[in-house]
Protein backbone atom coordinates (compact mmCIF):
# COMPACT_ATOMS: atom_id res chain seq x y z
CA UNK A 1 0.00 0.00 0.00
CA UNK A 2 2.75 2.41 1.01
CA UNK A 3 4.81 1.50 -2.06
CA UNK A 4 1.81 2.08 -4.33
CA UNK A 5 1.26 5.46 -2.72
CA UNK A 6 4.92 6.41 -3.17
CA UNK A 7 4.88 5.34 -6.85
CA UNK A 8 1.71 7.38 -7.42
CA UNK A 9 3.33 10.39 -5.75
CA UNK A 10 6.49 9.91 -7.84
CA UNK A 11 4.65 9.65 -11.15
CA UNK A 12 1.73 11.97 -10.48
CA UNK A 13 2.91 14.85 -8.34
CA UNK A 14 5.23 16.65 -10.79
CA UNK A 15 2.80 16.25 -13.76
CA UNK A 16 0.06 17.67 -11.50
CA UNK A 17 2.37 20.54 -10.51
CA UNK A 18 3.16 21.55 -14.13
CA UNK A 19 -0.40 21.23 -15.48
CA UNK A 20 -3.42 21.45 -13.19
CA UNK A 21 -1.76 23.48 -10.45
CA UNK A 22 -1.36 26.44 -12.83
CA UNK A 23 -5.04 27.18 -12.14
CA UNK A 24 -4.46 27.20 -8.36
CA UNK A 25 -1.89 29.98 -8.47
CA UNK A 26 -2.46 33.35 -6.84
CA UNK A 27 -0.76 36.17 -8.78
CA UNK A 28 1.20 33.53 -10.67
CA UNK A 29 2.58 31.90 -7.52
CA UNK A 30 1.82 28.21 -6.95
CA UNK A 31 2.62 26.00 -3.97
CA UNK A 32 5.62 23.69 -4.34
CA UNK A 33 3.97 20.27 -4.00
CA UNK A 34 7.21 18.23 -4.19
CA UNK A 35 8.61 20.32 -1.30
CA UNK A 36 5.50 19.75 0.81
CA UNK A 37 5.52 16.04 -0.05
CA UNK A 38 9.24 15.58 0.74
CA UNK A 39 8.79 17.40 4.06
CA UNK A 40 5.72 15.43 5.16
CA UNK A 41 7.17 12.08 4.07
CA UNK A 42 10.38 12.80 5.97
CA UNK A 43 8.49 14.11 8.98
CA UNK A 44 6.17 11.10 9.19
CA UNK A 45 8.29 8.25 7.83
CA UNK A 46 11.91 8.98 8.71
CA UNK A 47 15.22 10.05 7.16
CA UNK A 48 15.62 7.35 4.54
CA UNK A 49 12.18 7.74 2.94
CA UNK A 50 12.25 11.53 3.24
CA UNK A 51 15.67 11.77 1.66
CA UNK A 52 14.98 9.34 -1.19
CA UNK A 53 11.55 10.72 -2.04
CA UNK A 54 12.94 14.25 -1.84
CA UNK A 55 15.78 13.39 -4.23
CA UNK A 56 13.44 11.59 -6.68
CA UNK A 57 10.78 14.32 -6.66
CA UNK A 58 13.43 17.05 -6.89
CA UNK A 59 15.07 15.32 -9.85
CA UNK A 60 11.72 15.04 -11.66
CA UNK A 61 10.97 18.66 -10.88
CA UNK A 62 14.34 19.70 -12.33
CA UNK A 63 13.60 17.82 -15.56
CA UNK A 64 10.48 19.97 -16.09
CA UNK A 65 12.08 23.26 -15.12
CA UNK A 66 14.36 25.63 -17.00
CA UNK A 67 16.99 25.42 -14.23
CA UNK A 68 19.98 23.12 -13.83
CA UNK A 69 19.35 19.44 -13.13
CA UNK A 70 20.42 19.45 -9.51
CA UNK A 71 19.04 22.43 -7.58
CA UNK A 72 15.75 20.79 -6.61
CA UNK A 73 17.35 17.38 -6.36
CA UNK A 74 19.63 18.65 -3.58
CA UNK A 75 17.19 20.99 -1.83
CA UNK A 76 14.26 18.55 -1.81
CA UNK A 77 16.49 15.67 -0.64
CA UNK A 78 17.88 17.84 2.15
CA UNK A 79 14.36 18.93 3.13
CA UNK A 80 13.21 15.29 3.35
CA UNK A 81 16.14 14.41 5.63
CA UNK A 82 15.85 17.59 7.70
CA UNK A 83 12.11 17.06 8.21
CA UNK A 84 12.82 13.58 9.57
CA UNK A 85 15.36 14.95 12.04
CA UNK A 86 12.88 17.60 13.14
CA UNK A 87 10.11 15.00 13.41
CA UNK A 88 12.33 12.81 15.54
CA UNK A 89 12.72 15.61 18.09
CA UNK A 90 9.12 16.76 18.16
CA UNK A 91 6.89 14.39 20.05
CA UNK A 92 3.65 16.28 19.63
CA UNK A 93 3.62 18.32 16.48
CA UNK A 94 0.40 20.16 15.72
CA UNK A 95 -0.67 21.19 12.20
CA UNK A 96 0.19 24.80 13.07
CA UNK A 97 3.67 23.75 14.12
CA UNK A 98 4.12 21.74 10.91
CA UNK A 99 2.95 24.76 8.91
CA UNK A 100 5.43 27.04 10.70
CA UNK A 101 8.31 24.59 10.12
CA UNK A 102 7.35 24.24 6.47
CA UNK A 103 7.32 28.02 6.09
CA UNK A 104 10.84 28.31 7.48
CA UNK A 105 12.15 25.39 5.41
CA UNK A 106 10.50 26.70 2.24
CA UNK A 107 11.92 30.21 2.72
CA UNK A 108 15.41 28.77 3.35
CA UNK A 109 15.28 26.44 0.33
CA UNK A 110 13.81 29.11 -1.96
CA UNK A 111 16.27 31.79 -0.84
CA UNK A 112 19.23 29.43 -1.32
CA UNK A 113 18.08 28.59 -4.83
CA UNK A 114 17.42 32.23 -5.77
CA UNK A 115 20.78 33.40 -4.41
CA UNK A 116 22.50 30.66 -6.39
CA UNK A 117 20.57 31.55 -9.56
CA UNK A 118 21.49 35.23 -9.31
CA UNK A 119 25.22 34.74 -8.54
CA UNK A 120 26.22 35.51 -12.14
CA UNK A 121 24.26 38.78 -12.12
CA UNK A 122 25.85 39.96 -8.87
CA UNK A 123 22.75 39.04 -6.84
CA UNK A 124 20.70 41.63 -8.72
CA UNK A 125 17.06 41.61 -7.68
CA UNK A 126 17.51 38.83 -5.08
CA UNK A 127 15.55 40.65 -2.38
CA UNK A 128 12.78 41.50 -4.86
CA UNK A 129 12.47 37.83 -5.85
CA UNK A 130 12.51 36.65 -2.23
CA UNK A 131 9.80 39.16 -1.37
CA UNK A 132 7.67 38.58 -4.47
CA UNK A 133 8.12 34.84 -5.03
CA UNK A 134 9.82 32.95 -2.18
CA UNK A 135 7.79 34.28 0.77
CA UNK A 136 4.34 33.98 -0.89
CA UNK A 137 5.24 30.47 -2.06
CA UNK A 138 6.38 29.57 1.49
CA UNK A 139 3.05 30.81 2.90
CA UNK A 140 1.25 28.69 0.32
CA UNK A 141 3.40 25.65 1.19
CA UNK A 142 2.85 26.17 4.92
CA UNK A 143 -0.94 26.38 4.57
CA UNK A 144 -1.10 23.37 2.29
CA UNK A 145 1.29 21.31 4.42
CA UNK A 146 -0.61 22.11 7.62
CA UNK A 147 -3.91 21.17 5.97
CA UNK A 148 -2.56 17.87 4.63
CA UNK A 149 -0.96 17.06 7.98
CA UNK A 150 -4.25 17.75 9.71
CA UNK A 151 -6.12 15.19 7.59
CA UNK A 152 -3.34 12.60 7.17
CA UNK A 153 -3.93 9.23 8.84
CA UNK A 154 -0.13 8.97 9.32
CA UNK A 155 -0.36 11.73 11.89
CA UNK A 156 -2.51 9.52 14.05
CA UNK A 157 0.00 6.67 13.73
CA UNK A 158 2.80 9.01 14.63
CA UNK A 159 0.92 10.31 17.62
CA UNK A 160 0.28 6.76 18.78
CA UNK A 161 3.96 5.91 18.39
CA UNK A 162 4.89 8.77 20.66
CA UNK A 163 2.08 7.93 23.07
CA UNK A 164 0.68 11.44 23.00
CA UNK A 165 -3.06 11.39 22.70
CA UNK A 166 -3.31 15.17 22.64
CA UNK A 167 -1.41 15.32 19.35
CA UNK A 168 -4.44 13.70 17.69
CA UNK A 169 -6.50 16.73 18.46
CA UNK A 170 -4.03 19.26 17.19
CA UNK A 171 -3.03 20.67 20.54
CA UNK B 1 21.98 14.53 16.17
CA UNK B 2 23.97 12.35 13.73
CA UNK B 3 24.48 9.68 16.39
CA UNK B 4 20.76 8.95 16.28
CA UNK B 5 20.98 7.96 12.59
CA UNK B 6 21.34 4.38 11.41
CA UNK B 7 24.31 3.17 9.34
CA UNK B 8 22.38 3.15 6.02
CA UNK B 9 21.10 6.66 6.58
CA UNK B 10 24.60 7.89 7.36
CA UNK B 11 25.81 6.22 4.15
CA UNK B 12 23.08 7.93 2.10
CA UNK B 13 23.82 11.29 3.70
CA UNK B 14 27.51 10.75 2.91
CA UNK B 15 26.67 9.92 -0.72
CA UNK B 16 24.50 13.02 -0.95
CA UNK B 17 27.32 15.16 0.46
CA UNK B 18 29.69 13.54 -2.06
CA UNK B 19 27.26 14.27 -4.90
CA UNK B 20 26.99 17.88 -3.74
CA UNK B 21 30.80 18.22 -3.69
CA UNK B 22 31.10 16.75 -7.21
CA UNK B 23 28.38 19.14 -8.45
CA UNK B 24 30.24 22.15 -7.06
CA UNK B 25 33.67 20.98 -8.25
CA UNK B 26 32.65 19.84 -11.75
CA UNK B 27 29.41 21.72 -12.54
CA UNK B 28 29.52 21.36 -16.36
CA UNK B 29 30.32 17.64 -16.40
CA UNK B 30 27.82 16.85 -13.63
CA UNK B 31 25.07 18.79 -15.40
CA UNK B 32 25.63 16.79 -18.61
CA UNK B 33 25.64 13.46 -16.72
CA UNK B 34 22.51 14.33 -14.72
CA UNK B 35 20.78 15.58 -17.88
CA UNK B 36 21.56 12.31 -19.70
CA UNK B 37 20.44 10.23 -16.70
CA UNK B 38 17.24 12.23 -16.46
CA UNK B 39 16.10 11.65 -20.05
CA UNK B 40 14.50 8.20 -19.44
CA UNK B 41 12.80 9.57 -16.30
CA UNK B 42 11.55 12.54 -18.30
CA UNK B 43 10.11 10.14 -20.91
CA UNK B 44 8.33 8.19 -18.16
CA UNK B 45 6.85 11.28 -16.51
CA UNK B 46 5.80 12.74 -19.89
CA UNK B 47 2.81 10.37 -20.16
CA UNK B 48 1.09 11.46 -16.91
CA UNK B 49 1.76 15.08 -17.93
CA UNK B 50 0.06 14.50 -21.27
CA UNK B 51 -2.83 12.68 -19.57
CA UNK B 52 -3.41 15.65 -17.23
CA UNK B 53 -3.16 18.02 -20.20
CA UNK B 54 -5.71 16.13 -22.31
CA UNK B 55 -8.23 16.11 -19.43
CA UNK B 56 -7.60 19.83 -18.93
CA UNK B 57 -7.97 20.54 -22.68
CA UNK B 58 -11.23 18.59 -22.84
CA UNK B 59 -12.73 20.59 -19.98
CA UNK B 60 -11.51 23.89 -21.45
CA UNK B 61 -12.75 22.88 -24.93
CA UNK B 62 -16.26 22.06 -23.74
CA UNK B 63 -16.48 25.30 -21.78
CA UNK B 64 -15.09 27.52 -24.53
CA UNK B 65 -17.27 26.00 -27.25
CA UNK B 66 -20.38 26.56 -25.19
CA UNK B 67 -19.48 30.18 -24.43
CA UNK B 68 -18.35 30.86 -28.02
CA UNK B 69 -21.67 29.62 -29.50
CA UNK B 70 -23.48 32.55 -27.95
CA UNK B 71 -21.58 35.04 -30.11
CA UNK B 72 -20.72 32.94 -33.11
CA UNK B 73 -23.08 34.53 -35.67
CA UNK B 74 -21.83 38.07 -35.09
CA UNK B 75 -18.24 36.85 -35.00
CA UNK B 76 -18.74 34.98 -38.28
CA UNK B 77 -20.05 38.11 -39.99
CA UNK B 78 -17.08 40.12 -38.73
CA UNK B 79 -14.64 37.42 -39.83
CA UNK B 80 -16.09 37.40 -43.36
CA UNK B 81 -15.57 41.14 -43.60
CA UNK B 82 -12.00 40.74 -42.31
CA UNK B 83 -11.37 37.92 -44.77
CA UNK B 84 -12.38 40.04 -47.74
CA UNK B 85 -10.10 42.81 -46.59
CA UNK B 86 -7.21 40.42 -46.00
CA UNK B 87 -7.67 38.79 -49.42
CA UNK B 88 -7.27 42.17 -51.02
CA UNK B 89 -4.20 42.92 -48.90
CA UNK B 90 -2.78 39.47 -49.68
CA UNK B 91 -3.11 40.08 -53.37
CA UNK B 92 -1.30 43.43 -53.06
CA UNK B 93 1.43 41.86 -50.97
CA UNK B 94 1.92 39.02 -53.46
CA UNK B 95 2.42 41.55 -56.16
CA UNK B 96 4.94 43.48 -54.06
CA UNK B 97 6.73 40.28 -53.00
CA UNK B 98 6.99 39.14 -56.57
CA UNK B 99 8.60 42.46 -57.53
CA UNK B 100 10.97 42.34 -54.56
CA UNK B 101 11.92 38.75 -55.38
CA UNK B 102 12.84 39.67 -58.93
CA UNK B 103 14.91 42.58 -57.68
CA UNK B 104 16.69 40.41 -55.12
CA UNK B 105 17.54 37.83 -57.76
CA UNK B 106 18.80 40.55 -60.03
CA UNK B 107 21.07 41.95 -57.35
CA UNK B 108 22.21 38.43 -56.43
CA UNK B 109 21.02 38.84 -52.82
CA UNK B 110 20.69 35.73 -50.79
CA UNK B 111 17.17 34.88 -49.77
CA UNK B 112 16.71 36.12 -46.25
CA UNK B 113 14.84 33.34 -44.54
CA UNK B 114 12.08 30.81 -44.71
CA UNK B 115 12.59 29.01 -41.41
CA UNK B 116 11.81 25.35 -40.98
CA UNK B 117 9.60 24.84 -37.98
CA UNK B 118 8.00 22.11 -35.89
CA UNK B 119 4.55 22.81 -34.42
CA UNK B 120 4.24 21.92 -30.74
CA UNK B 121 1.54 22.04 -28.11
CA UNK B 122 2.08 23.71 -24.74
CA UNK B 123 1.41 21.02 -22.11
CA UNK B 124 2.53 22.76 -18.95
CA UNK B 125 4.42 25.52 -17.17
CA UNK B 126 7.67 25.44 -15.18
CA UNK B 127 7.59 23.13 -12.17
CA UNK B 128 8.99 25.92 -9.94
CA UNK B 129 8.09 29.58 -9.46
CA UNK B 130 11.67 30.71 -10.19
CA UNK B 131 11.55 30.58 -13.99
CA UNK B 132 9.08 31.68 -16.65
CA UNK B 133 9.06 28.67 -18.90
CA UNK B 134 6.77 26.38 -20.88
CA UNK B 135 6.77 22.63 -21.41
CA UNK B 136 6.16 21.47 -24.99
CA UNK B 137 5.03 18.06 -26.22
CA UNK B 138 7.90 17.82 -28.75
CA UNK B 139 11.43 16.75 -27.87
CA UNK B 140 14.58 15.03 -29.15
CA UNK B 141 12.59 12.58 -31.26
CA UNK B 142 10.99 15.42 -33.21
CA UNK B 143 14.28 17.16 -33.88
CA UNK B 144 13.97 19.76 -31.11
CA UNK B 145 17.34 20.73 -29.60
CA UNK B 146 18.48 23.21 -26.92
CA UNK B 147 19.04 26.81 -28.12
CA UNK B 148 16.39 26.57 -30.86
CA UNK B 149 14.09 29.57 -31.12
CA UNK B 150 10.36 29.33 -30.39
CA UNK B 151 7.72 31.64 -31.90
CA UNK B 152 4.06 32.01 -32.75
CA UNK B 153 2.56 33.75 -35.76
CA UNK B 154 2.52 36.90 -33.59
CA UNK B 155 6.19 36.88 -32.62
CA UNK B 156 9.02 35.53 -30.48
CA UNK B 157 8.14 33.32 -27.49
CA UNK B 158 11.56 32.24 -26.16
CA UNK B 159 14.18 29.56 -26.68
CA UNK B 160 14.52 25.87 -25.88
CA UNK B 161 16.77 25.23 -22.88
CA UNK B 162 16.22 21.57 -22.13
CA UNK B 163 14.96 18.56 -24.08
CA UNK B 164 13.73 15.07 -23.23
CA UNK B 165 12.75 12.33 -25.69
CA UNK B 166 9.13 13.54 -25.90
CA UNK B 167 9.16 16.96 -24.31
CA UNK B 168 11.16 20.16 -24.08
CA UNK B 169 11.39 23.20 -21.81
CA UNK B 170 11.22 26.70 -23.34
CA UNK B 171 12.54 29.71 -21.41
CA UNK B 172 10.23 32.63 -22.13
CA UNK B 173 11.32 35.98 -23.50
CA UNK B 174 10.25 37.64 -20.23
CA UNK B 175 12.52 35.51 -18.01
CA UNK B 176 15.54 37.44 -16.62
CA UNK B 177 17.82 34.54 -17.61
CA UNK B 178 16.96 34.94 -21.30
CA UNK B 179 18.76 37.20 -23.79
CA UNK B 180 18.10 37.63 -27.53
CA UNK B 181 19.70 40.15 -29.88
CA UNK B 182 17.15 42.54 -31.32
CA UNK B 183 17.01 45.62 -33.51
CA UNK B 184 14.63 48.55 -33.68
CA UNK B 185 12.92 47.99 -37.03
CA UNK B 186 12.65 51.67 -37.97
CA UNK B 187 16.07 52.99 -36.91
CA UNK B 188 18.06 49.68 -37.21
CA UNK B 189 19.68 50.26 -33.78
CA UNK B 190 20.80 47.03 -32.18
CA UNK B 191 20.48 45.92 -28.54
CA UNK B 192 19.95 42.92 -26.26
CA UNK B 193 16.41 41.93 -25.29
CA UNK B 194 16.22 40.53 -21.77
CA UNK B 195 13.45 39.59 -19.38
CA UNK B 196 13.01 41.48 -16.13
CA UNK B 197 12.31 40.26 -12.59
CA UNK B 198 8.86 41.88 -12.91
CA UNK B 199 8.01 39.48 -15.76
CA UNK B 200 8.34 42.02 -18.58
CA UNK B 201 10.98 42.49 -21.33
CA UNK B 202 13.52 45.23 -21.98
CA UNK B 203 15.92 46.09 -24.79
CA UNK B 204 19.30 47.21 -23.40
CA UNK B 205 22.59 48.59 -24.71
CA UNK B 206 21.02 50.85 -27.33
CA UNK B 207 23.30 53.75 -28.39
CA UNK B 208 22.58 57.03 -26.60
CA UNK B 209 22.02 58.75 -29.94
CA UNK B 210 19.56 56.11 -31.14
CA UNK B 211 16.33 57.74 -32.26
CA UNK B 212 13.71 55.74 -30.37
CA UNK B 213 9.98 56.35 -30.24
CA UNK B 214 7.26 54.76 -28.16
CA UNK B 215 5.52 52.19 -30.32
CA UNK B 216 8.63 51.28 -32.38
CA UNK B 217 8.72 47.61 -33.35
CA UNK B 218 11.62 45.47 -32.10
CA UNK B 219 12.60 42.49 -34.28
CA UNK B 220 15.25 39.76 -34.03
CA UNK B 221 18.61 40.64 -35.56
CA UNK B 222 19.41 37.08 -36.63
CA UNK B 223 22.99 37.42 -35.37
CA UNK B 224 22.75 35.00 -32.46
CA UNK B 225 20.48 32.28 -31.16
CA UNK B 226 18.01 30.18 -33.06
CA UNK B 227 16.08 33.02 -34.70
CA UNK B 228 16.19 34.29 -38.26
CA UNK B 229 16.30 38.03 -38.85
CA UNK B 230 13.08 40.01 -38.72
CA UNK B 231 10.84 38.03 -36.36
CA UNK B 232 8.78 40.47 -34.28
CA UNK B 233 9.69 40.57 -30.59
CA UNK B 234 7.46 43.39 -29.40
CA UNK B 235 6.91 47.14 -29.38
CA UNK B 236 8.52 49.88 -27.29
CA UNK B 237 6.40 50.81 -24.29
CA UNK B 238 8.65 53.31 -22.49
CA UNK B 239 12.17 54.71 -22.80
CA UNK B 240 14.85 54.86 -20.11
CA UNK B 241 17.69 57.31 -20.74
CA UNK B 242 19.63 58.29 -17.62
CA UNK B 243 22.32 60.91 -17.27
CA UNK B 244 25.86 59.58 -17.14
CA UNK B 245 24.90 56.24 -18.67
CA UNK B 246 26.64 55.04 -21.82
CA UNK B 247 23.55 53.38 -23.24
CA UNK B 248 19.81 53.78 -23.18
CA UNK B 249 17.19 51.07 -22.74
CA UNK B 250 13.50 50.64 -23.41
CA UNK B 251 10.78 48.52 -21.90
CA UNK B 252 8.96 46.47 -24.52
CA UNK B 253 5.62 44.71 -24.67
CA UNK B 254 6.00 41.23 -26.20
CA UNK B 255 3.91 40.80 -29.33
CA UNK B 256 2.97 37.20 -28.50
CA UNK B 257 0.61 36.78 -25.55
CA UNK B 258 2.94 34.72 -23.36
CA UNK B 259 0.39 34.01 -20.64
CA UNK B 260 -2.10 32.32 -22.97
CA UNK B 261 -0.05 30.16 -25.30
CA UNK B 262 -1.46 26.88 -26.54
CA UNK B 263 0.51 26.11 -29.71
CA UNK B 264 3.93 27.35 -30.77
CA UNK B 265 6.46 26.81 -33.56
CA UNK B 266 9.99 25.61 -32.80
CA UNK B 267 12.47 26.93 -35.38
CA UNK B 268 14.61 23.93 -36.28
CA UNK B 269 16.46 25.61 -39.17
CA UNK B 270 16.52 29.42 -38.96
CA UNK B 271 17.86 29.95 -42.49
CA UNK B 272 16.58 28.03 -45.48
CA UNK B 273 19.41 26.47 -47.41
CA UNK B 274 16.86 25.35 -50.04
CA UNK B 275 15.90 28.97 -50.55
CA UNK B 276 19.48 29.90 -51.32
CA UNK B 277 19.84 26.95 -53.67
CA UNK B 278 16.68 27.95 -55.55
CA UNK B 279 17.97 31.45 -55.96
CA UNK B 280 21.25 30.24 -57.44
CA UNK B 281 19.35 28.14 -59.98
CA UNK B 282 17.54 31.27 -61.16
Amino acid sequence: MKQALYISVMLGLVPFQVTVLNYAGIAGIRPDLPLVAAFLIGFLSGEMEGLLMGVILGCMQDLFSAGSVWINLITKGAIGALAALLGRHLASATPVMVGALLFVVSVLAGSTAVVWLRVEDGFAGVLDIIQAVVVPEALFDAALGAAIYWILPGRRRRAAEFGDDMALFGR
Amino acid sequence: MLRALSGTTRLILLLLALLLSVIFLLPKQTRDVLQAMGKPVSALVFFPVEAFTSVEQTIIGVWQEYVALRHVREENRQLRRDLELLQKQNSDLRESASGAHRMAALLDFKEQFIPKTVAAQVIGRDSTNWYSSLILNKGDRDGVRPEMGVMTSAGVVGRVVKTGPFSSVVLLLTDPHNAITGIIQRSRDEGIVEGTTQGRARIKYLPLLANLRIGDTVVTSGLTGGFPRGVVIGSVLSLQKEEGELFQSAEITPEANLSRLEEVLVITVPRSLDGQANLKEK
